[in-house]
Protein backbone atom coordinates (compact mmCIF):
# COMPACT_ATOMS: atom_id res chain seq x y z
CA UNK A 1 0.00 0.00 0.00
CA UNK A 2 3.18 2.26 1.12
CA UNK A 3 4.63 1.50 -2.00
CA UNK A 4 1.42 1.95 -4.40
CA UNK A 5 1.39 5.28 -2.98
CA UNK A 6 4.93 6.05 -3.57
CA UNK A 7 4.47 4.81 -7.29
CA UNK A 8 0.97 7.35 -7.35
CA UNK A 9 2.97 10.18 -5.72
CA UNK A 10 6.26 9.55 -8.26
CA UNK A 11 3.90 10.01 -11.67
CA UNK A 12 2.12 12.78 -10.09
CA UNK A 13 5.25 14.85 -9.81
CA UNK A 14 6.45 13.57 -13.04
CA UNK A 15 3.21 14.80 -14.39
CA UNK A 16 3.98 18.02 -12.80
CA UNK A 17 7.58 18.33 -13.66
CA UNK A 18 6.41 17.74 -17.65
CA UNK A 19 3.68 20.29 -17.63
CA UNK A 20 3.94 21.48 -21.08
CA UNK A 21 4.04 17.65 -22.92
CA UNK A 22 1.79 16.85 -19.98
CA UNK A 23 -0.48 19.40 -21.46
CA UNK A 24 -0.32 18.40 -24.63
CA UNK A 25 -0.64 14.71 -24.01
CA UNK A 26 -4.23 15.56 -21.74
CA UNK A 27 -4.81 17.92 -25.00
CA UNK A 28 -5.34 15.08 -27.67
CA UNK A 29 -6.73 12.63 -25.36
CA UNK A 30 -9.55 15.36 -24.69
CA UNK A 31 -9.79 15.64 -28.50
CA UNK A 32 -9.96 12.14 -28.86
CA UNK A 33 -12.30 11.17 -25.81
CA UNK A 34 -14.50 14.31 -26.62
CA UNK A 35 -14.80 12.70 -30.22
CA UNK A 36 -15.88 9.18 -28.55
CA UNK A 37 -18.54 10.92 -26.07
CA UNK A 38 -20.01 12.63 -29.66
CA UNK A 39 -19.73 9.67 -31.65
CA UNK A 40 -21.66 7.75 -28.56
CA UNK A 41 -24.30 10.39 -28.27
CA UNK A 42 -25.00 11.22 -31.85
CA UNK A 43 -25.20 7.34 -32.30
CA UNK A 44 -27.33 7.45 -29.55
CA UNK A 45 -29.94 9.87 -30.93
CA UNK A 46 -30.00 8.77 -34.76
CA UNK A 47 -30.45 5.38 -33.58
CA UNK A 48 -33.47 6.28 -31.37
CA UNK A 49 -34.75 9.31 -34.01
CA UNK A 50 -34.44 6.50 -36.80
CA UNK A 51 -36.69 3.89 -34.30
CA UNK A 52 -39.29 6.74 -34.02
CA UNK A 53 -39.15 7.23 -37.35
CA UNK A 54 -39.33 3.23 -38.67
CA UNK A 55 -41.91 2.13 -36.15
CA UNK A 56 -44.64 3.83 -38.38
CA UNK A 57 -43.41 2.44 -41.44
CA UNK A 58 -45.83 -0.77 -42.58
CA UNK A 59 -45.90 -2.57 -45.56
CA UNK A 60 -50.01 -2.99 -46.44
CA UNK A 61 -51.40 -6.12 -48.65
CA UNK A 62 -54.63 -5.77 -50.03
CA UNK A 63 -56.36 -9.03 -50.60
CA UNK A 64 -59.46 -9.41 -52.96
CA UNK A 65 -62.71 -10.19 -51.53
CA UNK A 66 -62.97 -13.65 -52.21
CA UNK A 67 -60.79 -14.60 -49.79
CA UNK A 68 -62.08 -17.27 -47.40
CA UNK A 69 -61.18 -17.31 -43.58
CA UNK A 70 -58.97 -20.18 -44.00
CA UNK A 71 -56.85 -19.02 -46.66
CA UNK A 72 -56.53 -15.76 -44.86
CA UNK A 73 -55.09 -17.83 -41.30
CA UNK A 74 -52.85 -19.41 -43.71
CA UNK A 75 -51.76 -16.40 -45.66
CA UNK A 76 -51.01 -14.70 -41.88
CA UNK A 77 -49.00 -17.30 -40.92
CA UNK A 78 -46.94 -17.20 -43.58
CA UNK A 79 -46.39 -13.85 -43.16
CA UNK A 80 -45.75 -14.11 -39.71
CA UNK A 81 -43.11 -16.59 -40.00
CA UNK A 82 -40.63 -14.29 -41.63
CA UNK A 83 -38.19 -13.81 -39.57
CA UNK A 84 -38.44 -10.04 -40.67
CA UNK A 85 -41.89 -9.56 -39.03
CA UNK A 86 -42.76 -8.18 -36.03
CA UNK A 87 -46.20 -8.43 -36.51
CA UNK A 88 -49.27 -9.02 -38.45
CA UNK A 89 -52.61 -7.57 -37.89
CA UNK A 90 -55.29 -7.98 -40.73
CA UNK A 91 -57.43 -5.04 -41.00
CA UNK A 92 -61.37 -5.99 -42.57
CA UNK A 93 -63.14 -4.64 -45.57
CA UNK A 94 -65.51 -2.83 -42.72
CA UNK A 95 -62.48 -1.15 -40.45
CA UNK A 96 -60.95 -0.05 -43.43
CA UNK A 97 -64.36 1.61 -44.57
CA UNK A 98 -64.40 3.20 -40.62
CA UNK A 99 -60.95 4.26 -40.74
CA UNK A 100 -61.50 5.66 -44.21
CA UNK A 101 -64.75 7.57 -42.91
CA UNK A 102 -62.94 8.71 -40.24
CA UNK A 103 -59.97 10.18 -41.64
CA UNK A 104 -62.53 12.00 -44.07
CA UNK A 105 -65.01 12.94 -41.66
CA UNK A 106 -65.02 16.63 -42.48
CA UNK A 107 -65.23 16.12 -46.59
CA UNK A 108 -68.95 16.08 -47.10
CA UNK A 109 -68.21 14.89 -50.78
CA UNK A 110 -65.96 12.11 -49.95
CA UNK A 111 -68.70 10.98 -47.45
CA UNK A 112 -71.18 11.24 -49.84
CA UNK A 113 -69.83 9.37 -52.52
CA UNK A 114 -68.88 6.55 -50.24
CA UNK A 115 -72.96 6.20 -49.80
CA UNK A 116 -73.45 5.82 -53.38
CA UNK A 117 -70.27 3.22 -54.16
CA UNK A 118 -70.82 1.07 -51.36
CA UNK A 119 -67.65 0.17 -49.81
CA UNK A 120 -65.09 0.21 -52.69
CA UNK A 121 -62.31 -0.76 -49.91
CA UNK A 122 -59.99 -4.11 -49.46
CA UNK A 123 -59.41 -5.87 -46.59
CA UNK A 124 -55.43 -6.08 -45.67
CA UNK A 125 -53.01 -6.88 -43.59
CA UNK A 126 -50.92 -4.26 -41.63
CA UNK A 127 -47.33 -5.62 -41.15
CA UNK A 128 -44.86 -4.25 -39.04
CA UNK A 129 -40.79 -5.04 -40.40
CA UNK A 130 -38.32 -5.62 -37.86
CA UNK A 131 -35.93 -4.07 -40.15
CA UNK A 132 -37.43 -1.33 -42.10
CA UNK A 133 -34.61 -1.32 -44.34
CA UNK A 134 -35.75 -4.77 -46.17
CA UNK A 135 -38.99 -4.48 -46.51
CA UNK A 136 -38.84 -6.80 -49.78
CA UNK A 137 -38.80 -10.23 -48.16
CA UNK A 138 -42.32 -9.26 -47.21
CA UNK A 139 -43.21 -8.67 -50.26
CA UNK A 140 -42.26 -11.56 -51.89
CA UNK A 141 -44.12 -13.84 -49.73
CA UNK A 142 -47.18 -11.58 -50.94
CA UNK A 143 -45.98 -12.50 -54.43
CA UNK A 144 -45.71 -16.17 -54.32
CA UNK A 145 -48.02 -18.24 -55.99
CA UNK A 146 -50.44 -19.20 -53.05
CA UNK A 147 -51.16 -15.91 -52.03
CA UNK A 148 -50.49 -14.15 -55.12
CA UNK A 149 -54.17 -14.92 -56.47
CA UNK A 150 -55.82 -13.81 -53.18
CA UNK A 151 -54.17 -10.19 -53.52
CA UNK A 152 -56.46 -7.32 -54.71
CA UNK A 153 -55.31 -7.06 -58.71
CA UNK A 154 -55.82 -3.07 -58.37
CA UNK A 155 -53.92 -2.19 -55.30
CA UNK A 156 -50.46 -3.75 -54.99
CA UNK A 157 -48.77 -4.21 -51.64
CA UNK A 158 -47.41 -0.71 -50.36
CA UNK A 159 -45.57 0.94 -48.20
CA UNK A 160 -47.73 3.48 -45.46
CA UNK A 161 -47.47 7.10 -46.11
CA UNK A 162 -45.33 8.25 -49.15
CA UNK A 163 -42.45 8.69 -46.93
CA UNK A 164 -40.69 5.48 -47.71
CA UNK A 165 -38.11 7.16 -49.90
CA UNK A 166 -37.46 10.05 -47.72
CA UNK A 167 -37.24 7.70 -44.74
CA UNK A 168 -34.48 5.43 -46.26
CA UNK A 169 -32.78 8.67 -46.94
CA UNK A 170 -32.65 9.52 -43.21
CA UNK A 171 -31.45 5.78 -42.83
CA UNK A 172 -28.57 6.32 -45.22
CA UNK A 173 -27.60 9.59 -44.16
CA UNK A 174 -27.87 8.59 -40.06
CA UNK A 175 -25.68 5.12 -40.77
CA UNK A 176 -23.07 7.11 -43.02
CA UNK A 177 -22.80 9.71 -39.57
CA UNK A 178 -22.89 6.44 -37.79
CA UNK A 179 -19.78 4.82 -39.56
CA UNK A 180 -18.12 8.28 -39.57
CA UNK A 181 -18.35 8.89 -35.52
CA UNK A 182 -16.72 5.07 -35.23
CA UNK A 183 -14.12 5.79 -38.03
CA UNK A 184 -13.35 9.64 -36.59
CA UNK A 185 -12.96 7.70 -32.97
CA UNK A 186 -10.76 4.64 -34.08
CA UNK A 187 -8.05 7.26 -35.94
CA UNK A 188 -8.19 9.60 -32.64
CA UNK A 189 -7.48 6.93 -30.83
CA UNK A 190 -4.71 5.72 -32.67
CA UNK A 191 -3.34 9.35 -32.87
CA UNK A 192 -3.56 9.71 -29.29
CA UNK A 193 -1.87 6.73 -28.71
CA UNK A 194 1.10 7.40 -30.83
CA UNK A 195 1.37 10.91 -28.94
CA UNK A 196 0.90 9.59 -25.78
CA UNK A 197 3.72 6.48 -26.84
CA UNK A 198 6.06 9.72 -27.85
CA UNK A 199 5.61 11.76 -24.69
CA UNK A 200 6.66 8.04 -22.52
CA UNK A 201 9.02 7.82 -24.22
CA UNK A 202 10.56 11.47 -23.94
CA UNK A 203 10.02 10.79 -20.35
CA UNK A 204 11.97 8.37 -20.16
CA UNK A 205 14.71 9.24 -21.53
CA UNK A 206 14.90 12.79 -19.75
CA UNK A 207 14.67 10.28 -16.69
CA UNK A 208 17.17 7.84 -17.53
CA UNK A 209 19.88 8.79 -14.52
CA UNK A 210 17.02 8.58 -12.22
CA UNK A 211 15.92 5.34 -13.28
CA UNK A 212 19.75 3.91 -13.05
CA UNK A 213 19.72 4.61 -9.98
CA UNK A 214 16.39 3.49 -8.97
CA UNK A 215 17.88 0.14 -10.51
CA UNK A 216 21.06 0.67 -8.41
CA UNK A 217 19.20 0.88 -5.30
CA UNK A 218 17.31 -2.02 -5.98
CA UNK A 219 13.86 -0.78 -7.22
CA UNK A 220 12.04 -3.51 -8.41
CA UNK A 221 10.52 -3.13 -11.67
CA UNK A 222 6.98 -2.32 -11.48
CA UNK A 223 8.54 0.46 -8.83
CA UNK A 224 10.31 2.08 -11.83
CA UNK A 225 7.64 1.44 -14.39
CA UNK A 226 4.64 1.90 -12.40
CA UNK A 227 5.05 6.09 -11.98
CA UNK A 228 5.06 6.31 -16.01
CA UNK A 229 2.09 4.27 -16.52
CA UNK A 230 0.36 6.47 -13.58
CA UNK A 231 1.75 9.64 -15.91
CA UNK A 232 -0.14 8.21 -19.16
CA UNK A 233 -3.16 7.08 -16.81
CA UNK A 234 -3.68 10.51 -15.30
CA UNK A 235 -3.62 12.72 -19.01
CA UNK A 236 -7.02 9.82 -19.43
CA UNK A 237 -8.43 10.82 -16.17
CA UNK A 238 -7.85 14.49 -16.54
CA UNK A 239 -9.20 14.16 -20.47
CA UNK A 240 -11.93 12.06 -19.70
CA UNK A 241 -13.56 14.49 -16.83
CA UNK A 242 -13.04 17.45 -19.49
CA UNK A 243 -14.77 15.58 -22.84
CA UNK A 244 -17.42 14.85 -20.09
CA UNK A 245 -18.05 18.23 -19.30
CA UNK A 246 -17.59 19.99 -22.39
CA UNK A 247 -19.69 16.97 -24.40
CA UNK A 248 -22.58 17.01 -21.51
CA UNK A 249 -22.89 21.26 -21.95
CA UNK A 250 -22.64 20.82 -25.70
CA UNK A 251 -25.50 18.74 -25.55
CA UNK A 252 -27.70 20.78 -23.48
CA UNK A 253 -26.91 23.80 -24.92
CA UNK A 254 -27.83 22.23 -28.46
CA UNK A 255 -30.15 19.71 -27.59
CA UNK A 256 -33.02 22.43 -27.76
CA UNK A 257 -32.07 23.36 -31.34
CA UNK A 258 -31.59 20.08 -32.81
CA UNK A 259 -34.56 18.19 -30.72
CA UNK A 260 -36.63 19.20 -33.78
CA UNK A 261 -34.54 17.45 -36.29
CA UNK A 262 -33.20 14.63 -34.09
CA UNK A 263 -34.00 12.89 -30.55
CA UNK A 264 -31.80 14.31 -28.29
CA UNK A 265 -33.79 13.94 -25.39
CA UNK A 266 -33.44 10.05 -24.52
CA UNK A 267 -29.95 10.31 -24.79
CA UNK A 268 -30.02 13.56 -22.10
CA UNK A 269 -31.98 11.06 -20.03
CA UNK A 270 -29.26 8.47 -20.45
CA UNK A 271 -26.96 11.05 -19.25
CA UNK A 272 -29.07 11.87 -16.15
CA UNK A 273 -30.31 7.95 -15.17
CA UNK A 274 -26.02 6.27 -15.44
CA UNK A 275 -23.96 9.41 -14.55
CA UNK A 276 -21.42 6.74 -12.69
CA UNK A 277 -21.80 4.77 -15.70
CA UNK A 278 -21.11 7.24 -18.47
CA UNK A 279 -18.30 8.46 -16.23
CA UNK A 280 -16.86 4.91 -15.73
CA UNK A 281 -17.06 4.17 -19.17
CA UNK A 282 -14.96 7.66 -20.02
CA UNK A 283 -12.68 6.97 -17.51
CA UNK A 284 -11.73 3.08 -18.54
CA UNK A 285 -11.26 4.51 -21.99
CA UNK A 286 -8.95 7.39 -20.85
CA UNK A 287 -6.77 5.07 -18.83
CA UNK A 288 -6.68 2.05 -20.85
CA UNK A 289 -5.21 3.94 -23.64
CA UNK A 290 -3.10 6.02 -21.42
CA UNK A 291 -1.70 2.98 -20.02
CA UNK A 292 -1.75 1.06 -23.02
CA UNK A 293 0.42 3.77 -25.00
CA UNK A 294 2.64 4.05 -22.32
CA UNK A 295 3.50 0.46 -21.45
CA UNK A 296 3.88 -0.10 -25.32
CA UNK A 297 6.64 2.75 -25.14
CA UNK A 298 8.40 1.24 -21.89
CA UNK A 299 8.28 -2.40 -23.62
CA UNK A 300 10.99 -0.36 -26.34
CA UNK A 301 12.85 2.13 -24.38
CA UNK A 302 12.72 0.94 -20.58
CA UNK A 303 15.26 -2.15 -20.60
CA UNK A 304 15.44 -3.19 -16.58
CA UNK B 1 31.27 -13.53 1.96
CA UNK B 2 32.09 -13.17 -1.83
CA UNK B 3 33.17 -16.30 -3.72
CA UNK B 4 33.99 -16.56 -7.70
CA UNK B 5 34.44 -20.02 -8.43
CA UNK B 6 36.34 -20.67 -12.08
CA UNK B 7 33.76 -17.29 -13.37
CA UNK B 8 34.13 -16.43 -16.87
CA UNK B 9 31.91 -13.97 -18.81
CA UNK B 10 31.75 -13.82 -22.27
CA UNK B 11 30.04 -10.72 -23.78
CA UNK B 12 27.74 -11.18 -27.10
CA UNK B 13 30.20 -9.59 -29.39
CA UNK B 14 32.89 -12.73 -28.12
CA UNK B 15 34.99 -10.67 -26.36
CA UNK B 16 36.16 -12.31 -22.90
CA UNK B 17 36.45 -10.15 -20.07
CA UNK B 18 36.82 -12.51 -17.27
CA UNK B 19 38.65 -16.01 -17.92
CA UNK B 20 38.18 -18.82 -14.96
CA UNK B 21 38.75 -16.27 -12.42
CA UNK B 22 38.73 -17.60 -8.78
CA UNK B 23 38.40 -15.35 -5.99
CA UNK B 24 37.45 -15.48 -2.41
CA UNK B 25 36.71 -12.77 -0.01
CA UNK B 26 35.68 -13.15 3.73
CA UNK B 27 33.64 -11.40 5.71
CA UNK B 28 34.84 -7.62 6.87
CA UNK B 29 37.87 -7.83 4.57
CA UNK B 30 39.05 -4.41 3.04
CA UNK B 31 40.09 -5.45 -0.70
CA UNK B 32 41.42 -3.20 -3.10
CA UNK B 33 41.35 -4.50 -6.80
CA UNK B 34 43.46 -2.64 -9.61
CA UNK B 35 43.73 -3.64 -13.15
CA UNK B 36 44.21 -1.42 -16.07
CA UNK B 37 41.10 -0.64 -18.01
CA UNK B 38 39.12 -3.39 -19.65
CA UNK B 39 41.22 -5.37 -17.39
CA UNK B 40 37.91 -6.96 -16.04
CA UNK B 41 37.14 -5.15 -12.51
CA UNK B 42 33.93 -3.48 -14.33
CA UNK B 43 32.62 -6.62 -15.11
CA UNK B 44 33.27 -8.02 -11.70
CA UNK B 45 31.29 -5.32 -10.10
CA UNK B 46 28.19 -5.62 -12.62
CA UNK B 47 28.47 -9.79 -12.06
CA UNK B 48 28.03 -8.85 -8.41
CA UNK B 49 25.52 -6.71 -9.00
CA UNK B 50 24.20 -8.80 -11.27
CA UNK B 51 24.02 -6.00 -13.93
CA UNK B 52 25.36 -8.54 -16.43
CA UNK B 53 25.22 -12.54 -15.91
CA UNK B 54 27.78 -14.90 -15.78
CA UNK B 55 28.44 -17.34 -19.11
CA UNK B 56 29.98 -20.30 -16.80
CA UNK B 57 31.34 -21.07 -12.89
CA UNK B 58 30.03 -20.14 -10.14
CA UNK B 59 29.59 -16.99 -8.04
CA UNK B 60 27.96 -16.94 -4.45
CA UNK B 61 27.51 -13.62 -2.40
CA UNK B 62 26.24 -14.02 0.71
CA UNK B 63 25.57 -17.41 1.11
CA UNK B 64 23.00 -17.00 -1.91
CA UNK B 65 24.12 -19.28 -5.35
CA UNK B 66 24.08 -16.91 -8.22
CA UNK B 67 22.89 -19.53 -10.73
CA UNK B 68 19.45 -20.01 -8.28
CA UNK B 69 17.96 -16.33 -8.41
CA UNK B 70 15.87 -14.88 -11.10
CA UNK B 71 14.88 -11.42 -12.29
CA UNK B 72 12.50 -11.06 -9.72
CA UNK B 73 15.35 -11.47 -7.00
CA UNK B 74 17.70 -8.63 -8.95
CA UNK B 75 16.17 -5.53 -6.77
CA UNK B 76 17.05 -7.86 -3.92
CA UNK B 77 20.24 -8.91 -4.60
CA UNK B 78 21.06 -5.31 -5.08
CA UNK B 79 19.64 -4.13 -1.58
CA UNK B 80 21.97 -6.48 0.08
CA UNK B 81 25.13 -4.50 -1.53
CA UNK B 82 25.93 -1.00 -1.06
CA UNK B 83 27.35 -0.11 -4.48
CA UNK B 84 29.09 3.91 -4.91
CA UNK B 85 30.54 5.15 -8.42
CA UNK B 86 32.87 7.60 -9.21
CA UNK B 87 30.16 9.76 -10.59
CA UNK B 88 28.49 9.40 -7.48
CA UNK B 89 24.93 8.96 -9.45
CA UNK B 90 22.60 11.34 -7.44
CA UNK B 91 19.44 12.31 -8.56
CA UNK B 92 20.00 16.25 -9.07
CA UNK B 93 16.54 17.21 -8.01
CA UNK B 94 16.58 15.97 -4.73
CA UNK B 95 17.77 17.11 -1.38
CA UNK B 96 20.71 15.39 0.30
CA UNK B 97 18.33 14.02 2.86
CA UNK B 98 15.88 13.04 0.13
CA UNK B 99 18.99 11.30 -2.06
CA UNK B 100 19.32 9.05 0.83
CA UNK B 101 16.06 8.65 1.60
CA UNK B 102 15.37 6.97 -1.88
CA UNK B 103 17.13 3.88 -1.58
CA UNK B 104 14.90 3.35 1.57
CA UNK B 105 11.84 4.16 -0.15
CA UNK B 106 11.96 2.10 -3.22
CA UNK B 107 12.79 -1.16 -0.42
CA UNK B 108 9.29 -0.40 0.92
CA UNK B 109 10.26 1.47 4.43
CA UNK B 110 8.07 3.33 6.42
CA UNK B 111 8.16 7.18 6.79
CA UNK B 112 8.83 6.53 10.57
CA UNK B 113 11.80 4.12 9.72
CA UNK B 114 13.06 6.72 7.22
CA UNK B 115 13.01 10.02 9.13
CA UNK B 116 14.87 8.32 11.89
CA UNK B 117 18.02 6.46 10.03
CA UNK B 118 18.36 9.40 7.12
CA UNK B 119 19.62 11.96 10.18
CA UNK B 120 21.71 9.16 11.72
CA UNK B 121 23.74 8.09 8.22
CA UNK B 122 23.80 11.12 7.26
CA UNK B 123 26.28 11.95 10.71
CA UNK B 124 28.13 8.80 10.50
CA UNK B 125 29.60 10.12 6.81
CA UNK B 126 29.70 13.63 7.82
CA UNK B 127 26.95 15.28 6.73
CA UNK B 128 24.31 16.25 9.29
CA UNK B 129 24.58 19.58 8.06
CA UNK B 130 23.60 19.29 5.08
CA UNK B 131 20.45 17.22 4.67
CA UNK B 132 18.60 20.21 3.13
CA UNK B 133 21.39 21.24 0.76
CA UNK B 134 21.09 19.91 -3.06
CA UNK B 135 23.90 17.92 -4.61
CA UNK B 136 24.78 21.11 -6.32
CA UNK B 137 25.71 23.07 -3.62
CA UNK B 138 27.94 20.24 -2.30
CA UNK B 139 31.63 19.75 -2.84
CA UNK B 140 32.81 16.50 -4.99
CA UNK B 141 33.43 14.85 -1.78
CA UNK B 142 30.52 15.89 0.00
CA UNK B 143 28.51 14.27 -3.20
CA UNK B 144 30.53 11.30 -2.39
CA UNK B 145 29.92 10.96 1.27
CA UNK B 146 26.17 11.51 0.56
CA UNK B 147 26.59 8.76 -2.42
CA UNK B 148 28.13 6.38 0.31
CA UNK B 149 25.51 7.19 3.27
CA UNK B 150 22.86 6.34 0.31
CA UNK B 151 24.38 3.01 -0.62
CA UNK B 152 24.59 2.05 3.52
CA UNK B 153 21.14 3.56 4.79
CA UNK B 154 20.24 0.11 4.66
CA UNK B 155 22.85 -2.00 6.15
CA UNK B 156 24.24 -3.95 3.51
CA UNK B 157 26.60 -6.72 4.12
CA UNK B 158 28.76 -5.78 1.03
CA UNK B 159 29.83 -2.11 0.01
CA UNK B 160 31.51 -1.83 -3.59
CA UNK B 161 33.39 1.55 -3.97
CA UNK B 162 34.28 1.72 -7.62
CA UNK B 163 36.97 4.95 -8.57
CA UNK B 164 35.63 6.32 -5.61
CA UNK B 165 38.03 8.83 -5.48
CA UNK B 166 38.85 9.23 -9.20
CA UNK B 167 36.98 12.50 -9.13
CA UNK B 168 38.12 14.27 -6.18
CA UNK B 169 41.34 15.89 -4.86
CA UNK B 170 43.95 14.17 -3.01
CA UNK B 171 42.56 15.94 0.35
CA UNK B 172 38.57 14.95 -0.40
CA UNK B 173 40.07 11.22 -1.66
CA UNK B 174 41.84 10.38 1.81
CA UNK B 175 38.98 11.65 3.10
CA UNK B 176 36.41 9.38 1.16
CA UNK B 177 39.35 5.96 1.88
CA UNK B 178 39.20 6.90 5.79
CA UNK B 179 35.41 6.87 5.68
CA UNK B 180 35.89 3.19 3.93
CA UNK B 181 38.44 1.90 6.83
CA UNK B 182 35.63 3.42 9.43
CA UNK B 183 32.96 1.55 7.71
CA UNK B 184 35.16 -1.51 7.44
CA UNK B 185 35.60 -1.20 11.06
CA UNK B 186 31.99 -1.48 11.76
CA UNK B 187 32.07 -5.00 9.66
CA UNK B 188 30.83 -4.12 6.44
CA UNK B 189 32.74 -6.21 3.82
CA UNK B 190 34.27 -3.40 1.26
CA UNK B 191 35.28 -3.77 -2.14
CA UNK B 192 36.96 -1.06 -3.30
CA UNK B 193 38.63 -0.54 -7.14
CA UNK B 194 40.93 2.46 -7.88
CA UNK B 195 43.71 3.62 -9.82
CA UNK B 196 45.38 5.68 -6.92
CA UNK B 197 48.68 4.17 -6.58
CA UNK B 198 49.44 6.26 -3.13
CA UNK B 199 46.29 5.38 -1.92
CA UNK B 200 46.60 1.30 -2.66
CA UNK B 201 50.32 1.82 -1.20
CA UNK B 202 49.03 3.30 1.83
CA UNK B 203 46.09 0.88 2.63
CA UNK B 204 48.62 -2.19 3.23
CA UNK B 205 45.22 -4.33 2.84
CA UNK B 206 44.36 -7.14 0.45
CA UNK B 207 45.31 -5.94 -3.06
CA UNK B 208 43.99 -8.23 -5.62
CA UNK B 209 45.58 -7.24 -9.27
CA UNK B 210 43.56 -8.31 -12.20
CA UNK B 211 44.70 -9.03 -15.94
CA UNK B 212 42.93 -9.57 -18.95
CA UNK B 213 40.17 -11.47 -16.90
CA UNK B 214 42.47 -13.14 -14.75
CA UNK B 215 43.90 -12.41 -11.17
CA UNK B 216 48.04 -12.01 -11.37
CA UNK B 217 48.47 -11.54 -7.74
CA UNK B 218 46.59 -11.51 -4.47
CA UNK B 219 48.68 -10.30 -1.81
CA UNK B 220 47.54 -9.45 1.86
CA UNK B 221 49.02 -6.87 2.46
CA UNK B 222 49.84 -5.56 -1.55
CA UNK B 223 51.22 -2.58 -3.08
CA UNK B 224 50.12 -1.11 -6.72
CA UNK B 225 52.26 -2.57 -9.20
CA UNK B 226 50.83 -1.56 -12.76
CA UNK B 227 52.55 0.74 -14.87
CA UNK B 228 51.00 4.36 -14.67
CA UNK B 229 49.01 4.32 -11.56
CA UNK B 230 48.67 8.03 -10.04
Amino acid sequence: MLQLWRVLHAGTRNFMRNAWLSTAATAVMTITLTIVVISFISNSALTSTIKGVTDKIDVSIYLNDNVTSAQLTQFQQALQNDSNVKSVSYRSKDQALAIYKAENKNNETVLQGLQFAGNPLPASFQIQAKNPKNLQSIVAIANQPPYQSMLDPTAPPSYSGQNKDTINRIVRVADFFKSGGLIASIVFVIISTLIIFNTIRMAIFTRREEIEIMKLVGATKWFIRGPFIFEAALYGIIAAFIALAFSYSLLLGGGPKLSSYIDVQSTIMFFRSYPALVILGELVIGICIGAFSSMMAMSRYLKL
Amino acid sequence: MILFDRVTKVYPNQMVALSGLNLHIQPKEFVTIVGASGAGKSTLIKLLTREEVHTSGKIIVGGLDYDTITSRDVPLVRRRIGVVFQDFKLLQGRRVGENVAFALEVSGARNREIKRSVPKMLQLVGLASKEQAFPSELSGGERQRVAIARALIRQPKILIADEPTGNLDPKNAWEIIELLLKINRFGTTVLLTTHNKEIVNALKRRVITINRGRIIKDEEQGRYTLEGGK
